[in-house]
Order: structure tokens, then sequence, then C-alpha cells
């Protein structure tokens, strides 16, 4: 079992990204914290060894990830029509950014991933590849597709 | 876009609260970070009671003995048949018998194989065919096991010569161990005993069947003899009652008047 101190720092060091993970795939606030709860356990409990940051990071990455599609796949949840809001910080958040983040959140399921991780996080196709455990080739054209949607609904000026 | 979506991401943080209430439920959870290995044993616990169950419980439905077979020539030996039918214990009472079991691998047989292997086997039908007298019996508690066990071991026996079969209830025949007899031969000494009560059980160990059956035999017909010629050792003196008696027991074991 990994030390309190340990998990305190994992947590202030990996929980925005698991919050803008969660962000893109659930619906609710009260899933976000279950998520939450969920990885950081299975980070205390878990006797990986990391390598290094970058390793500790994808393996936040695949963790967050995987949890928020076991809690989607959930009978229950399915059928429950949340009334909460997708994001509980409305204060902070201009007009365009939140247009940007809609139009994230509109992608189909399959693109939010590899959007966030390459545009976010810098990871390339590759290093996608291998968090998400797809073919590079899938990733380039999930990427590509993506790209299209974007511009199609942010108005497409620039490319990267 | 690149900067746009990351400028727009950017404003998504993880709340303080939503931290705090991590980092409060992990520390509940870990029980202040002590005592996660509590965790896996207790969730095993039931699993081992199971697995504890099935070996243990296995076991003894699998090694308790529901009937016994006593095959008696003069080779004396018990087969122990658990409830699946198969042997699980053979046991000699004499040295002929340790003999034959040792000369044989009874163990995890089905019993009618193995009740076929001893009659066939090179001693045991040298013996019989000796005029010798085997006897056969299942010793149950009268449940339906015993008397399948029964019908099949006649059913085995049919052709052969000298060859008896019996069935005993465990409660009768139980003390037969502790004088060092078969069940077999405690029934056949029980017999005797009713016709000669000074006989000892060491006596009747070491005979074949076929001496405690022709001593049986003797015996029976000397007492009717005796019967009926008034030859017994009780006289009419001594069955006289003590005063209140009103009955007079004369030589020929009659009542009168």
């Amino acid at each position: 079992m990994r030390s309190e101190q340990e998990v305190n720092r994992a947590i202030e060091q990996y929980s925005n990204m698991v919050r803008r993970l969660c962000m893109i795939h659930l619906k609710n606030y009260a899933d976000t914290e279950d998520i939450f709860q969920t990885v950081f356990l299975k980070y205390v409990l878990s006797s990986v060894s990391f390598e290094n940051e970058e390793h500790e990071k994808a393996w936040f990455v695949r963790v967050t990830i995987n949890a928020c599609k076991d809690l989607l796949k959930n009978f229950f949840r399915k059928r429950v029509v949340s009334l909460d809001k997708i994001i509980e910080q409305p204060t902070e958040i201009s007009t365009e950014d939140s247009e940007v983040l809609e139009a994230v959140l509109s992608l189909p399921q399959k693109y939010k991933d590899v959007v966030y991780l390459h545009y976010y996080e810098d990871y390339t196709a590759p290093q996608i590849s291998q968090i998400l455990g797809k073919n590079v080739n899938t990733i380039y054209t999930l990427l590509t597709r993506s790209k299209q949607l974007l511009r199609e609904k942010l108005g497409g000026d620039e490319h990267e | 876009m690149n900067d746009r979506l990351k400028k727009a991401l950017d404003k998504v943080q993880a709340e303080e609260e939503l931290k705090n209430n991590t980092k409060a439920f992990l520390y509940k959870k870990t029980k202040g970070y002590t005592s996660t290995k509590t965790v896996p044993y207790r969730r095993l616990l039931p699993a081992i009671v199971c697995c504890l169950l099935v070996i243990f419980g296995g076991n003894w439905l699998y090694f308790t003995p529901t009937v016994e077979i006593s095959i008696d020539v003069n080779p004396s030996i018990e087969l122990g048949v658990n409830r699946f039918d198969k042997i699980i214990s053979v046991q000699a009472y004499n040295s002929d018998g340790q003999e034959l079991a040792d000369s044989l691998d009874l163990k995890y047989l089905d019993y009618t194989e193995a009740v076929n292997q001893i009659l066939t086997n090179e001693n045991v039908s040298a013996l019989l065919s000796n005029n010798a007298v085997m006897m056969i019996g299942v010793i149950g508690s009268g449940d339906a096991q015993s008397a399948k066990v029964l019908s099949e071991i006649e059913s085995c026996t049919v052709g052969t010569a000298n060859t008896y079969c019996y069935y005993a209830n465990l409660d009768e025949v139980g003390e037969a161990h502790d004088l060092g007899l078969s069940y077999g031969k405690y029934k056949a000494y029980l017999e005797l005993q009713a016709l000669d009560p000074t006989i000892a059980a060491e006596e009747v160990q070491n005979m074949t069947m076929r001496e405690i059956r022709d001593l049986i035999d003797n015996l029976s017909a000397n007492n009717n003899s005796e019967v009926n010629s008034g030859n017994g050792n009780e006289h009419g003196g001594h069955g006289t009652g003590s005063g209140s008696g009103q009955g007079k027991r004369n030589g020929y074991g009659q009542l009168y008047d």
C-alpha cells in the first residue's frame, strides 16, 4: 500500500487531468466523485512501481478512461437521465471557452480521448496508441476525423 | 484550434472540495493508511471456509463406510463400502485373512468387483472345492443401500457352492470387533453360544467356518436328541418354585400342574 504523502502528491498532480477526463465522458458531478474515489483507491492499493513520471501519468489516463467506461456501461446509469449540469463551474468559463468545450463534448465517444490526449496533453499518435491499446493508424484516422468535426463546429480557421 | 482547446480545457480544474473528499474517502477506506491487508483476507475467508467444507465434507462423505461386507471361510476379512459403493477399507481378522488381503488389491474397487476377485482367488476356490463353507455377510443399518448390496452379492454368489449370504444389523453384531472377531464369525459365535454357553470367543477365532458350522449342527442335533430322549441335565426337582411358584418342570422340559 502507498503512503499518505505519496497519495496526496498524486492527487495534487493528477486530479486536474482526471477531472477533465471525467468531464468529457460523464454527465454529472456525482459520477465524477465516484471516478475520483475509484481511480485514487486503485492507486493506493496498486503495487505497480512506475519507471518515471510519464509512466505514472499514462497509468492514470488508462485507469481513468477505463473507470469512466465501466461506469457508463452500468445498466442503471444508462437509463437514468441526470438533472445535474455537465460542468459545475459556470462562473469562470467564458462563452468562447464553453463553446469549445461543448464542441468537444458533442463529439462521438471514440474521438473524445484522442482529442484530449493530443490537443491538451500533447501526446503524439504513437504514444496515444500505446496508452489506449489501439493501432497507430487508427489513432491517426481518429485524429483527422475529429479535427474535421471540430473545424466544422468551431468554424475552422487555422490548422494545428 | 490547439490553443483554443487548451485554453478552454485549462478552465476545467478539480475542485478543492472534490480533492478533499477523495482524500477523506481514501483515509477512511484504508483506515488511516494502515490496514489494507485485512481486506483481501476478509474477502477470502468465505472462499476458504467453502474449500475446507468441500475438502473435509467430501473426505467424510467418501471415507465413511456405510456398509461392511464380512467374508469368512477361514480367511476372515471385512470390506468397508462407502456410499458410492466403493471399497474403502480392507481389514483382516486372522493370518489367512491377512494373506488374502495382501494378495489382492481391493481398495477403491466397486464392491461387486471386489467380491468377484475374492471368489475367483485361487486359495479361496481351493478351499471351497475342499468343502469349506463361505459366509458372506452384509452388515448395515437397514437402509436401502444394505438391501441393494445384499441382493447384488447374492446374485454374485449364485453359482458358487457352499456359499451363504446373510444380512445383519450393525446393532446385533456391534461387539464383534471388541472380541477380535469378524462380523461373520461373531454371528456364528452367537449362534454357538446359544447352544453351548461355555464356548469362548478365542476358540471360535481360530476355527474355520466349516468347523463352526459342523459344531453348530452337532450341538443342535444333540440338543434335539436330548430333548426327545429325556437325557438332559435338567431333572424335575431342580425346577421347583419357591413357594408361590405354581409350575414345575419335569425332565422333559414340559410344564404340569
